[in-house]
C-alpha cells in the first residue's frame, strides 16, 4: 500500500510538473486565499499578544472594574462593538473610588473617564506671529494621581498630577505633545480645555505600544483629574476603575469583597463587572475574535474560488489523460488507484498553494509590521489551520474528479483519441 | 497448470448495441475453447467481432449474455477489483496501436503491470532489465514513447504484456501497423514466447502470418466461420516459466 501511495505521488508529481504553468496558477489561486487568512490570523494573534502583554506588564496584581455588561456574552461583545465604550451610560461614581479605597487590601485606585475633547494652546510660528494650535479630537483621561502608579507609566520631564497644586493642571503625551506645542518640553506652558486653562506640568515618556486593552493611546492623551474635569463637565462617564492590591495572592477573595461593598453603597446596582488577570482583556480579545472571525470568513470565499480552480484543472487533466486512464486500466489498474492517483494531484496542488499561501501571507505580515507597530505573529495553531484547511480544500474539489476519472470505462478510454 | 487444460471457454457469448431499430450484434452466441499453449490466429472482416472478442476475453469489457469461464471460474462472480489484479497478472494485452502513455519514458511504460500488480521498484528495474534486454532495447531505456520507431514502440508494448509473466496474451492486430520486416521481428518474438508455453491468442488481417499459428480461426458477422487446428493438441508446447516464479505463483 505504501508502495502504491508512493507511486501515486510519483505519478502526480510528474503530472504536476508536466504542466507547470497551469499548476503555478492554480497553486497561485489557493495561495491567495490561504495567505488572505495567514494574515488575518497573524495580525489578529499579534494584537491578543499585546493586550495579554499589556495585562501582565500592567499587573497581575491589577482589578478592573466596568459599568454594566453582565456576563461576557456574544451580545454584550457586539454591543460593545457597535455601540463603543465611551457612549455607554456609565453607572461608576466618583463616590465608589473613595468606596473602594477604604478597603484594607486595596494599594491604590483611580478612574478612567477618557472623552474625545478639542484642545488648543497659543504658539508662535517661525515667524514670531503668535497663533492658536488646535487639536479636534484629543483623547482627554480624567484620573487621579494613582494612575501612573498603578499603569506603570514614566515621565519624560515634569511631575504627573498631584493632589497638592493647582486642580487646573495637566500631563500629556509625547505625540500630542509634539502635535500641539510643536516641542516635547512643553512643561509650564498652557493648554485650554473647555474654555478653561491647564498648565502643563509633567510629560509622559514615548511609549512603545501603542495598543492597549484599555484602547489608549497614552502616547496622544492628556491627563487630567477626574474630580477637576467633573466640575466642567458634568456628565463624566467613568469608563474603568483600576485597582492596585496589596498583594498579588487573593486577588479573587479581594474582587469579592469590593463587589460586596460597591453593591451596598450602590443600593444592590450591580451592572458593573470585575475583573483580574486573563479576565480583564476579555472583551476586547472577544471583540477582536468576532472581527476576526468575520474577516477569515471574508477570505475564506477566495480560499473557495481557489478550489473551484483545483477542481477546474483536476477536470480538465482528467480530460486530456482520459486515454492514458484506459491504458492503465487496460494494464491492470484498479478504479481506486486511478482515484487516488487524481485525488493525489488535487491534493499536492492544495498544499503546495497552502504553503505558498503561508509564506506569502508572512511576507505581507512583515511588510505590514515595517508600516505599523504590529509585529507578525507566528503561531503553530496558525501554520496548522491554514495546512489543514489547503489539505481539505484539495480533498472536497479533488473528490469529484478523481471520481470521475476511476468511474471511466476502459474500452470507452481507450478508444478516446488523443 | 496441466497442459492442455481449457483456460478460456466461452458459451454463447452475445455482445449487443443499443436497443430496438439500433440494435446490432458485435459477437452472436459465440462458443471458443482454448487450451493452455495454443496460438490462435483470428481472422475476418472489419466489423465482425474481432476486437470486442479480446476486449471480453481480456476482462475489459463484458458481455450482455452468455457465460465465460476462466480458468473453470466465471468472470461474472468476479469483482472489478479482481479483475483489474487479474489484468496486470495473467492476462497481457497488446493493441494494434501500441497505447503506449506518452508521458512516461520506455523503463515507466514496460513496468506499468508491475506497479499495479505492487511489486518494489527494485524488482520492478530488475525484471525491466531483462525483458528490455531480450528485445535489444535496452539502450532506450530512458526514451519516451515519441522517440522510437513504430516497430520499437510495438516491441515495448508487448515487453509490457510480457513482463507480469502473464499465462494468457491478446494481440489485437500487433503487426497492422508496422512494414514487414518489423513485422516479421515482432512475429518472431510472440513466436519464442508461445513456445515457452504461453497462450496467445492474436487477431491479424494478414494470412501470411497464419504460419505461425497452432489454430486459425475466421470469423464472420459475430460468428465462428471456419476454426482449423494445424497442430495437434498433444503437440502444444509445454507450459515453462523462463522467469523467475519461486514465488506468488498459485
Ligand atoms: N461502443 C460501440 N457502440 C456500438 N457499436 C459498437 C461499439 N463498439 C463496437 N461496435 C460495433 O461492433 C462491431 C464489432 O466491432 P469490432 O471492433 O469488434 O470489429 P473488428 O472485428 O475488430 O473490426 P476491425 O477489423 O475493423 O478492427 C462493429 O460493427 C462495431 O460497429
Ligand atoms: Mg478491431
Amino acid at each position: 500500500m505504501s508502495l502504491l501511495l508512493r507511486t501515486h505521488y510519483r505519478l502526480a508529481y510528474d503530472s504536476i510538473h508536466q504542466n507547470r504553468t497551469r499548476s503555478f496558477l492554480t497553486c497561485l489561486g489557493i495561495a491567495i486565499g490561504v495567505a488572505a487568512i495567514v494574515l488575518i490570523l497573524s495580525l489578529t494573534g499579534s494584537i491578543q499578544k499585546i493586550i495579554s502583554y499589556q495585562v501582565t506588564n500592567t499587573g497581575s496584581d491589577l482589578i478592573v472594574i466596568r459599568p454594566s455588561s453582565e456576563k461576557d456574552t456574544t451580545e454584550n461583545i457586539l454591543e460593545t462593538l457597535t455601540s463603543s465604550n465611551q457612549y455607554l451610560k456609565s453607572n461608576l461614581s466618583l463616590e465608589d473610588i473613595t468606596t473602594i479605597s477604604k478597603i484594607a487590601d486595596v494599594k491604590s485606585v483611580s478612574e478612567i473617564a477618557k472623552s474625545e475633547l478639542t484642545v488648543s494652546a497659543d504658539r508662535i510660528d517661525d515667524n514670531g506671529k503668535a497663533y492658536t494650535s488646535t487639536i479636534n479630537s484629543a483623547s482627554v483621561i480624567a484620573t487621579n494621581p494613582a494612575f501612573i502608579d498603578i499603569q506603570k507609566l514614566t515621565l519624560s520631564s515634569g511631575t504627573f498630577l498631584t493632589n497638592k497644586n493647582q486642580p487646573n493642571t495637566a500631563v500629556v503625551g509625547h505625540d500630542l505633545s509634539l502635535r500641539l506645542f510643536g516641542t516635547t518640553e512643553p512643561v509650564g506652558k498652557t493648554l485650554t480645555l473647555l474654555g478653561q486653562k491647564f498648565i502643563v506640568i509633567g510629560i509622559l515618556a514615548e511609549a512603545d505600544d501603542q495598543l492597549n486593552f484599555m484602547n489608549i493611546n497614552f502616547n496622544n492623551s492628556i491627563f487630567v483629574k477626574a474630580d477637576y474635569l467633573s466640575t466642567l463637565e458634568n456628565n463624566l462617564q467613568i469608563q474603568q476603575i483600576n485597582v492596585l492590591a496589596n498583594s498579588k495572592n487573593d486577588l479573587s477573595k479581594l474582587s469579592t469583597e469590593i463587589s460586596e461593598k460597591l453593591r451596598e453603597t450602590k443600593n444592590d446596582d450591580t451592572n458593573f463587572s470585575i475583573a483580574y488577570g486573563d479576565q480583564i482583556s476579555h472583551p476586547a480579545s472577544g471583540m477582536l475574535m468576532i472581527v476576526s472571525g468575520m474577516l477569515t470568513l471574508v477570505a475564506s470565499i477566495s480560499l473557495i474560488v481557489g478550489g473551484i480552480g483545483v477542481m477546474n484543472i483536476m477536470l480538465v487533466s482528467v480530460a486530456e489523460r482520459t486515454h492514458e486512464i484506459g491504458i492503465r486500466k487496460a494494464v491492470g489498474a484498479t478504479s481506486g488507484n486511478i482515484l487516488l492517483q487524481f485525488l493525489f494531484e488535487a491534493l499536492i496542488l492544495s498544499s503546495l498553494g497552502g504553503l505558498g499561501g503561508l509564506v506569502l501571507g508572512y511576507i505581507l505580515a512583515f511588510l505590514l509590521s515595517v508600516v505599523t507597530s504590529f509585529a507578525p505573529y507566528i503561531d503553530i495553531n496558525i501554520i496548522g489551520i491554514t495546512l489543514t484547511t489547503s489539505v481539505t480544500v484539495g480533498l472536497i474539489f479533488g473528490i469529484y474528479p478523481a471520481l470521475k476519472a476511476a468511474r471511466k470505462n476502459p474500452i470507452d478510454s481507450l478508444r478516446y483519441s488523443r | 497448470m496441466a497442459k492442455n487444460s481449457v483456460i478460456i471457454n466461452l458459451k454463447k457469448i452475445t455482445k449487443r448495441y443499443g436497443y430496438g431499430d439500433a440494435e446490432s450484434y458485435a459477437l452472436k452466441n459465440f462458443d471458443l475453447k482454448v487450451k493452455q499453449g495454443e496460438f490462435i490466429m483470428i481472422m475476418g472482416p472489419s466489423g465482425c467481432g474481432k476486437t470486442t472478442l479480446l476486449n471480453i476475453i481480456g476482462l475489459l469489457d463484458q458481455a450482455t449474455e452468455g457465460t465465460y469461464l476462466l480458468n473453470g471460474e466465471s468472470v461474472e462472480k468476479i469483482s472489478h477489483h479482481k479483475k483489474a489484479r487479474l489484468r496486470s497478472k495473467k492476462i497481457g494485452m497488446i493493441f494494434q496501436d501500441f497505447n503506449l502513455i506518452p508521458t512516461l519514458n520506455i523503463l515507466d511504460n514496460v513496468t506499468l503491470p508491475l506497479v499495479y500488480a505492487g511489486k518494489t521498484k527494485l524488482t520492478r528495474e530488475k525484471r525491466a532489465d531483462e525483458i528490455l534486454d531480450r528485445f535489444h532495447l535496452q539502450p532506450k531505456e530512458y526514451y519516451m514513447p515519441d522517440q522510437l520507431s513504430g516497430g520499437q514502440k510495438q516491441r515495448i508494448a508487448i515487453a509490457r504484456s510480457l513482463i507480469a509473466e502473464p499465462e494468457i496474451i491478446l494481440a489485437d492486430e500487433p503487426t497492422g501497423n508496422l512494414d514487414s520486416r518489423s513485422a516479421h521481428i515482432v512475429m518472431e518474438e510472440l513466436k519464442s514466447i508461445h513456445s515457452e508455453g504461453n497462450t496467445i491468442i492474436m487477431v491479424t488481417h494478414n494470412p501470411s502470418l497464419t504460419t505461425y499459428a497452432t489454430r486459425v480461426i475466421n470469423m464472420l458477422d459475430g460468428g465462428i466461420d471456419t476454426d482449423i487446428k494445424t497442430v495437434a493438441d498433444k503437440d502444444l508446447p509445454e507450459p515453462v516459466k523462463i522467469h523467475f516464479n519461486k514465488k506468488g505463483k498459485k
